[in-house]
């Protein structure tokens, strides 16, 4: 058991009466870019939100550099670890800049001014996203791609070694689907952040990500590389599916073709 | 500074005036000059006996309540919600008439507060469903309109048990009334009302986070639930300093939040706060103005008023809402 | 059953107790120097009857209101048609210059109708499902302002203060000096119609587009409910003022004594509406005497925890 980073140990959650993730131990590598796969149901968003302490355990604890999570002050641990929900909601009428400014929270003590370093990082966050040229304008006014770039820069914008994020793609079209997974790992490149990521689509996680943990209906299915985990057998395993696994043309990666 | 934002401090001031010139008896500005400086004349009696304390109490109660209204829309994310129509005010009114019926003798703003805060926990633990499924803002304020019919039922219950002169008054103060304020009462909104003001500047950061949701809340360090059952509290607190000063008035805490931030022009939540307390001081004055002069001889109670302005407003906030597919 | 029970304990109790006895006599061979007999005549039975009549039309008026809008939070109280009643009997007996009882209590048809067409279309009721939410706002808004116009009318002639305080809140007294025959009338003619238009409203509680395609015309029916509701509530006011709560509580307990078939459920709301109204009242006589509660308190003061209950069973997708 390694004590560096983030990791569980004989986790256990459950929603009221129903177990959703049983005794489960696993590591998350360092600097890496993770991405958490499964069918619907089988506990992805509930054990991104365990390891981001939305939820608490009901069996084991996760832990951060040998510690338990929950032994850590909420300021520290959110100067550590960022998390973006699923499907968040803006305030009416926000614009970009009011937005991410928000993500400097945890860095600005109680009645601390906005300081040099706060506008910085920010105006890198929003550079980093490519939105420097609409920090003035409304959220509302945005495009879906847009406005999820803008909530990733929050998120950048809290500057914190780990980022958690809970399906960022989901209601995006295909291109705006690279263009955010692209920018993830990119920063992953750039700043060493552990980006763990909940997605949906299995051809884009092999592609952008370094390590894949795949759940199943009954717990953990397999955790590796992605030529380890998305393979044909394990596809089955995991989702019920009969499909081929190929080369990727483009990028190597594993690519998964239903039967 | 924009110019939006001259517009609120300029209407308040025009109320203030208007509220001090006008009644049964309209004095004109000279009067009201020379009533104002040298403090004789013909009107300086009225400005200082009746004008001048209704129309800051009037003020007071207009803030508190607007600031008040505006908290819970922006934590329910819902312009429905206010401190009115989900019974918190209706409790408030209630501890205060069950004072007055049983006898005790704490001070007015206690009894509204423990009233107030009363209402407020009990919507929200009847709010409470089992299972995962999270109370959504439309079932708080349905829970909400049950509790303040609980409390109207139960307020009228008492007064039917109170000799006739004092139900006859407890039952005009129910309705909201700014009739017979005297300066101590302005002391008193202005005074808790400030407190309360300043209790929630402190707040004002938690709300901008809290308005991102719980969990991108918890991710950026916040406690939510901590953040917001303190907000609760001073909102409830607000609406209690000023029902205990005028009864409760209808629909002030409901309308004064968007109006505000339509006249004003603003966005963030510190500002529209700001707004909702200058629109609702604004909409108060201009009703009791129009309450007590509207009809020769009889000064109307301010709530009678309010109503019969507010509902129009909640019935056309409905069909808005709803071509918004929002409800 | 209950209603047979409710109705004499009625005659039976009150400040003065009254026997069997006494009842008869008061009917069949009437005495006028006995003061029990005469209070059995003058204010006990008058206030059973108007029970009777105002109880029936609610309930009634709530079955058809809940299944014309699909809403279990319809009430004729909640959704200020009562209250439009009232506010016209005001107006109109403001404008006349005639005492509050008698023929202007007709007044309280139109009064009903323009306040139910109003919350309907303000409660979105055309569009189909009028969600819960919406409704009861409507409602909530409708109520505040035409209470608020009939306070400003109270208090500015104090000198009708106490007679038009009835119209303010609900009671069952001074039952002799509504017009009870008439409002009996037309309960029964709008109690009809409801019982006739039923089989229409049980298609349109399917949804409009399905009902069209059963070859009922929603807008039809939905005028028809009109009628019957503005008739049933219309002659509820008129006998005892604005009464809350009894349209909201009658028809889920009648769905479960009657079953899903809209007659019979009409049935058990008309008696089981009286049986309650009536108890209530009764209630309201013994917990304070000599004075009473009146009996809208008392509806409130049940209702309004009902109304709770109720909103706690709403299932979550039933918001939209």
């Amino acid at each position: 058991m390694t004590h560096t980073g983030l990791a569980t140990d004989r986790l256990s959650l459950a929603y009221g009466d129903r177990i959703v993730i049983r005794d489960l131990t696993l590591q998350v590598p360092e600097r890496r870019v993770t991405s958490i796969l499964g069918p619907n149901g089988c506990g992805k968003s509930t054990l991104l939100k365990a390891l981001a302490r939305l939820i608490v355990p009901t069996g084991g604890e996760v832990k951060l550099s040998g510690q338990a999570l929950g032994a850590i002050d909420t300021r520290v641990l959110a100067r550590q670890l960022a998390i973006l929900p699923q499907s968040p909601r803006a305030p009416d009428g926000i614009t970009v800049a009011d937005l991410v400014r928000r993500g400097r929270t945890p860095w600005r003590g109680f009645l601390a001014p906005w300081s040099e370093d706060d506008g910085r990082i920010c105006a890198q966050a929003l550079e980093q996203v490519g939105l420097q040229e609409m920090v003035d304008r409304p959220i509302d006014e945005l495009s879906g791609g847009q406005r999820q770039r803008a909530w990733i820069a929050l998120v950048l914008a809290q500057d914190t070694p780990y980022l958690l994020l809970d399906e960022p793609t989901t209601w995006l079209d295909l291109a705006h689907q690279l263009e955010v997974l692209s920018l993830l790992r990119q920063r992953n490149r750039d700043h060493g952040t552990t980006v763990v990521a909940v997605l949906h689509d299995l051809n884009l996680a092999a592609r952008f990500s370094d390590h894949l943990i795949l759940l199943g209906a009954d717990g953990l299915v397999a955790s590796g590389a992605p030529d380890e985990v998305v393979t044909e057998d394990r596809l089955r395993q995991a989702f019920g599916l009969e499909a081929l696994v190929v080369s990727d043309p483009v990028t190597g990666r594993p690519l998964v073709v239903p039967r | 500074m924009k110019s939006s934002s001259l517009v609120l401090p300029l209407l308040l001031l025009g109320a203030v005036l208007l509220s001090l010139m006008i009644g049964q008896v309209v004095l004109s500005p000279l009067q009201l000059w020379t009533g104002l400086w040298s403090g004789t004349g013909p009107g300086a009696l009225t400005l200082r006996v009746l004008r001048g304390p209704a129309t800051f109490t009037a003020a007071g109660a207009g803030a508190v309540l607007g600031a008040a209204g505006t908290i819970f829309q922006i934590l329910l994310r819902n312009p429905l919600a206010a401190p009115d129509v989900m019974g918190f005010m209706s409790g408030a009114g209630l501890a205060v008439v069950a004072g007055v019926a049983f006898g005790i003798s704490l001070p007015l703003p206690l009894l509204s507060a423990a009233g107030g805060l009363t209402a407020a926990v009990a919507v929200a633990l009847l709010s409470v469903r089992r299972g995962p499924v999270m109370q959504s803002s439309l079932t708080l304020i349905l829970v909400g309109i049950g509790v303040s019919f609980l409390a109207s039922a139960a307020s009228s219950f008492l007064i039917t048990r109170m000799p006739p002169q004092e139900a006859a008054d407890a039952q005009r103060w129910l309705v909201g009334s700014l009739a017979a304020r005297s300066w101590q009462h302005a002391a008193q909104v202005w005074g808790l009302g400030a407190l309360m003001l300043l209790v929630l500047a402190l707040q004002v950061r938690a709300l901008k986070v809290l308005e991102l949701g719980d969990e991108l809340a918890a991710g950026l360090g916040l406690r939510p639930g901590r953040a917001r059952n303190g907000l609760i509290g001073t909102g409830v607190l607000l609406a209690a300093a000023g029902v205990a000063v005028a009864g409760p008035v209808p629909f002030v805490a409901m309308m004064a939040g968007p109006l505000g931030m339509r006249i004003a022009k603003v966005t963030a939540p510190g500002a529209r706060l700001c707004a909702a307390a200058m629109t609702g001081a604004v909409v108060t004055i201009l009703a009791d103005v129009v309450a007590r002069s509207i009809v020769p001889g009889v000064q109307l109670p301010v709530g009678v008023m309010t109503g019969i302005m507010g509902a129009p407003y909640l019935l056309w906030l409905l069909s808005k809402e709803a071509e918004a597919g929002e409800l | 059953m209950v209603l047979a029970v409710a109705a004499g304990l009625t005659v039976l109790v009150g400040v003065r107790a009254a026997s069997l006895a006494d009842v008869s006599n008061a009917l069949l061979a009437f005495d006028a120097a006995d003061p029990t007999q005469v209070v059995i005549r003058s204010v006990r039975l008058p206030r059973l009857v108007a029970g009777l009549i105002a109880g029936a039309g609610l309930g009634m008026a709530g079955t058809v209101m809940q299944a014309v809008t699909r809403n279990p939070l319809a009430d004729p109280g909640l959704l200020g048609v009562n209250a439009g009643a009232a506010f016209a009997v005001v107006v109109g007996a403001l404008v006349t210059g005639y005492s509050d009882g008698g023929m202007i209590a007709v007044l309280t048809f139109p009064g009903a109708a323009m306040a139910a067409i109003a919350v309907f279309l303000l409660g979105g009721a055309r569009h189909g499902t009028a969600g819960p939410v919406r409704l009861t706002l409507a409602g909530v808004a409708l109520n505040a302002l035409l209470l608020s116009l009939i306070s400003a009318i109270i208090l500015t002639r104090s000198d009708v203060l106490d007679a038009f305080r009835f119209w303010a809140t609900g009671s069952l007294s001074q039952a002799n000096a509504r017009p009870l025959g008439l409002m009996s009338v037309s309960l029964v003619l709008g109690g009809g119609i409801a019982f006739l238009a039923a089989p229409r409203l049980e298609a349109l509680a399917l949804g409009s587009a399905l009902a069209r395609g059963l070859g009922s015309r929603p807008g039809r029916v939905q005028m028809t409910a009109l009628a019957a509701i503005t008739l049933m509530t219309g002659s509820a006011v008129a006998v005892a003022g604005p009464v809350a709560f009894l349209g909201l509580i009658v028809p889920p307990l009648s769905r479960r004594l009657a079953g899903h078939v809209l007659r019979r459920e009409l049935l058990v709301s008309a008696m089981l509406g009286a049986a309650i109204l009536l108890l209530a009242d009764t209630a309201g006589r013994l917990i304070m005497p000599p004075g009473e509660i009146r009996v809208g308190i008392m509806t409130a003061l049940i209702g309004a925890p009902a109304f709770i209950l109720m909103v706690r069973r709403l299932k979550p997708g039933a918001f939209a």
